[in-house]
C-alpha cells in the first residue's frame, strides 16, 4: 500500500487550564488514516478538536502523547511541511499586501523564486478567479476572497495534500460553492484533502471518507457511502410520468415482494434555488 | 500546471529569512504611524537650527548634543514600539500559522524579524542624519559668513574659516551615530525575546522601558555600591552582578560627552561589540522560548 497522506496514531492533547491544575482533552486518542487521493472530512460540533488535530498535523501545535506523520515524514520536522497546504480557520493575511505580493512572499518561503514563481501566481489566482483582483490589497477583499487566496497560497508550492481548516465558514453560498468546486477541482487532478465544515450538505457532496470527533473522540470513521446509505432502498426518479405509468409501477412492485415506502415530488436544494434566484452562478467572481 | 517544486528543503536558506524580512519592513513601512514618530524627530533636529546667540562653537555643541539626543530617543522609541508589535499581531491575526505550516523553521522566521525591524531603525536613522547633516551645513555656512564679514579678507579669515569648518564635521559623530543604532538594536532584540513571552504588546513594551531605564541606573548603582564598600551586602552585590550581566551598561553606548574629544577606535569597537553580543543572546534566548511555544 502506499504511504498515507496523513497518519495519525494514538494522539492525545491536553491543554493546560491557567492557574489551575486540570486539563482540558482536545484529542483523546485518536488513530486515523487519509489515504493519499481521498478526501477526508473530519465533522464535529465546535470544540470537538478538529482544529487542534490539524494544528497537530502541521507541526504548530506539539502532541501530549501520539504521533503524526504527512506522507511518512513526522511532522515534528519541518520537511513534512514540504508537500502541504494550509488554510487555517478564519485566516487573515497581511492586509497590506495585495493578492499577488501575497502569493510571491509565501511562494518565497516555498523555495520559489523569478519566472516560475510569476508564473506559478498567475496560474493560481486565474484558478481560484482573483486575477482582477490580483492588484488589490486584501485588506479590501470580502470573505470569499480571502477564503480563496487563502486555498491559492495554500497550492503554491503544488503540494500533494490539503489541510483545510472550514474553507467555507461565513462564505455566502455562491462563494462556499466556488470553493466546493475547487475542492473537487483538486480532488480530480490527484491531490488529498483534509477538511473540517459544518456545511453537512457540501461535506456529503465532496467527502469520500470522513471521521466524527465528539469531545475529543473519534466516534465514528468510515466511507461516506457506506455510513449513510440505507442498504435495502432504492430511489428513482421520473420526469414527465403519466399518472398511468405510476399506477402501472404500483401494480408491479405489488407484484414483486417490494414495497414502496414513500412517493413524493422531489425539491429542489435550497442551495440551487437561491442560486438560481441570485442570479447566474458564473457572474463575475472576485468582483464582489 | 508547472512541474512542482523539486528543490530540496535546505535546513536554513537565506532566500526565506530575507523574504520574511523584507516583508516586515514593508509591514512597518506601511504603517503610517511611525511616520509621525519621524516626523517629530526631524522637526526636534530641525528646530536645533535656531538655538539662541551663542558662539559658534557653542552653538555647534549645543545643536549636535541636541540632535545626537534626539536621534537616540527617536530611534530607540522606533525599536521597542515597531518590535513588540510584531509577533502579538501575527499570532493574533493567525498569519504565524499559515507562515508556519510553510517549510520555514522557527528560526528563520524570528531572525527575519529581527532583521525587518533592524532595515527600518537604519531606514529611520538615515533620514534622521541626513536632516543633522543638513542642519549642520546651514549652520556651518551662517557660520562662514558671519566670519567674513567680521574679518578682513587675509591669513586671519582664512584661519577662522578653517576653524568653523573643523568645528561642524567632526570624526567622532560617526562612531557616535553608529553606537545609536547599536543600542537601538540592542533594544530592538530585548523587546522581541519579550515579545516571545509577553501576553500582550503592551506588557513588552512597558517592561522593555523598563529594561531601558534600568540599563542607564544600573552603573550608577554600582558605582554607590563600590564607593560604600562596607554598607553593600552580599545578596545586593549578587544581585546587581545579576542585573548588569541581564542587561547591558546603556549609558556606555553614549560616548559623545564631550563631542570635541575624539572617541578611541578601541573603545567604540569594544562597546558595539558588546552591543552585538547581547543582540545575538537576546536573540537565542528568544528564539529557545519561541522554538517551544505553543501556537
Ligand atoms: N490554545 C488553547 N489553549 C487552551 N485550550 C484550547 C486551545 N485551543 C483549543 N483549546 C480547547 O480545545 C478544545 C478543542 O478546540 P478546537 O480544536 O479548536 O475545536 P474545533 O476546531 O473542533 O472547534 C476546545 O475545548 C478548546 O477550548
Ligand atoms: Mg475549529
Amino acid at each position: 500500500m502506499a504511504t498515507p497522506a496523513i497518519s495519525i496514531q494514538n494522539l492525545t492533547k491536553l491543554y493546560p487550564i491557567p492557574f489551575k491544575r486540570e486539563k482540558v482533552t482536545a484529542v483523546k486518542d485518536l488513530s486515523l488514516t487519509v489515504e493519499p487521493g481521498q478526501v477526508y472530512g473530519l465533522l464535529g460540533p465546535n470544540g470537538s478538536g478538529k482544529s487542534t488535530t490539524m494544528k497537530i498535523v502541521l507541526g504548530l501545535v506539539s502532541p501530549s502523547s501520539g504521533r503524526t506523520e504527512i506522507f511518512g515524514r513526522d511532522s515534528t520536522t519541518v520537511e513534512s511541511r514540504e508537500d502541504v497546504g494550509f488554510l487555517p480557520e478564519n485566516p487573515y493575511f497581511y492586509k497590506f499586501l495585495t493578492g499577488a505580493e501575497t502569493m510571491a512572499f509565501f511562494g518565497k518561503l516555498c523555495g520559489l523564486s523569478g519566472a516560475r514563481l510569476r508564473e506559478r501566481t498567475k496560474e493560481l489566482l486565474a484558478l481560484v478567479g482573483l486575477e482582477n483582483a490580483a492588484d488589490r490589497r486584501l485588506g479590501g477583499y470580502s470573505k470569499g476572497m480571502l477564503q480563496r487566496i487563502g486555498l491559492a497560497q495554500a497550492m503554491v508550492q503544488e503540494p500533494r495534500l490539503l489541510v483545510l481548516d472550514e474553507p467555507t465558514a461565513g462564505v455566502d453560498p455562491a462563494g462556499s460553492r466556488e470553493i466546493r468546486d475547487l475542492i473537487l477541482d483538486f480532488k480530480k487532478r490527484g491531490i488529498t484533502v483534509l477538511l473540517c465544515s459544518h456545511l453537512l450538505g457540501q461535506v456529503q457532496e465532496i467527502c469520500d471518507r470522513i471521521g466524527i470527533l465528539h469531545q475529543g473522540v473519534l466516534v465514528r470513521e468510515g466511507r461516506l457511502g457506506d455510513l449513510i446509505s440505507i442498504e435495502n432502498q432504492t430511489e428513482l426518479i421520473l420526469e414527465n410520468a403519466t399518472p398511468e405509468l405510476l399506477a402501472e409501477i404500483q401494480a408491479a412492485v405489488g407484484r414483486s415482494n417490494g414495497r414502496v415506502v414513500e412517493q413524493r415530488q422531489p425539491q429542489t436544494t435550497l442551495e440551487r434555488y437561491f442560486l438560481e434566484v441570485t442570479g447566474s452562478p458564473e457572474r463575475v467572481i472576485g468582483d464582489r | 500546471m508547472t512541474a512542482p517544486a523539486a528543490t530540496p528543503h535546505k535546513a536554513f536558506s537565506l532566500a526565506r529569512v530575507y523574504a520574511i524580512a523584507a516583508n516586515t519592513l514593508l509591514e512597518l513601512v506601511r504603517l503610517k504611524v511611525f511616520y509621525f514618530l519621524l516626523l517629530f524627530a526631524l522637526l526636534g533636529i530641525g528646530v536645533s537650527f535656531f538655538t539662541s546667540k551663542m558662539t559658534f562653537q557653542e552653538q555647534s555643541q549645543v545643536l549636535k548634543h541636541a540632535a545626537l539626543g534626539m536621534m537616540s530617543i527617536f530611534t530607540w522609541l522606533l525599536a521597542v514600539l515597531a518590535t513588540a508589535m510584531l509577533l502579538p499581531k501575527d499570532i493574533e491575526e493567525r498569519t504565524l500559522y499559515t507562515i508556519l505550516a510553510k517549510p520555514v523553521p522557527r528560526l528563520e522566521y524570528l531572525l527575519g524579524k529581527l532583521a525587518g525591524v533592524l532595515a527600518l531603525l537604519a531606514i529611520a536613522l538615515a533620514v534622521m542624519v541626513a536632516m543633522f547633516a543638513l542642519v549642520l551645513y546651514a549652520q556651518q555656512q551662517s557660520a562662514l559668513a558671519a566670519v567674513a564679514s567680521q574679518l578682513a579678507p587675509g591669513p586671519d579669515l582664512e584661519a577662522a574659516r578653517q576653524q568653523v569648518r573643523a568645528d561642524t564635521f567632526t570624526a567622532n559623530l560617526v562612531p557616535g551615530i553608529a553606537l545609536i543604532y547599536v543600542k537601538a538594536a540592542v533594544c530592538a532584540a530585548v523587546t522581541l525575546l519579550l515579545s516571545t513571552f509577553a501576553s500582550s504588546s503592551i506588557f513588552t513594551i512597558i517592561v522593555s522601558v523598563m529594561v531601558f531605564i534600568i540599563g542607564h541606573v544600573q552603573p550608577i548603582a554600582r558605582e554607590y555600591l563600590m564607593i560604600t564598600e562596607k554598607g553593600a551586602s552580599e545578596l545586593a552585590r549578587f544581585f546587581l552582578g545579576l542585573v548588569a550581566l541581564l542587561i547591558p551598561d546603556m549609558r556606555a553606548f553614549t560616548l559623545l560627552d564631550d563631542l570635541a574629544v575624539a572617541i578611541p577606535f578601541e573603545l567604540f569597537m569594544q562597546t558595539a561589540g558588546l552591543g552585538v553580543l547581547y543582540v545575538a543572546v537576546y536573540f537565542l534566548v528568544g528564539y529557545l522560548v519561541f522554538a517551544g511555544k505553543e501556537l
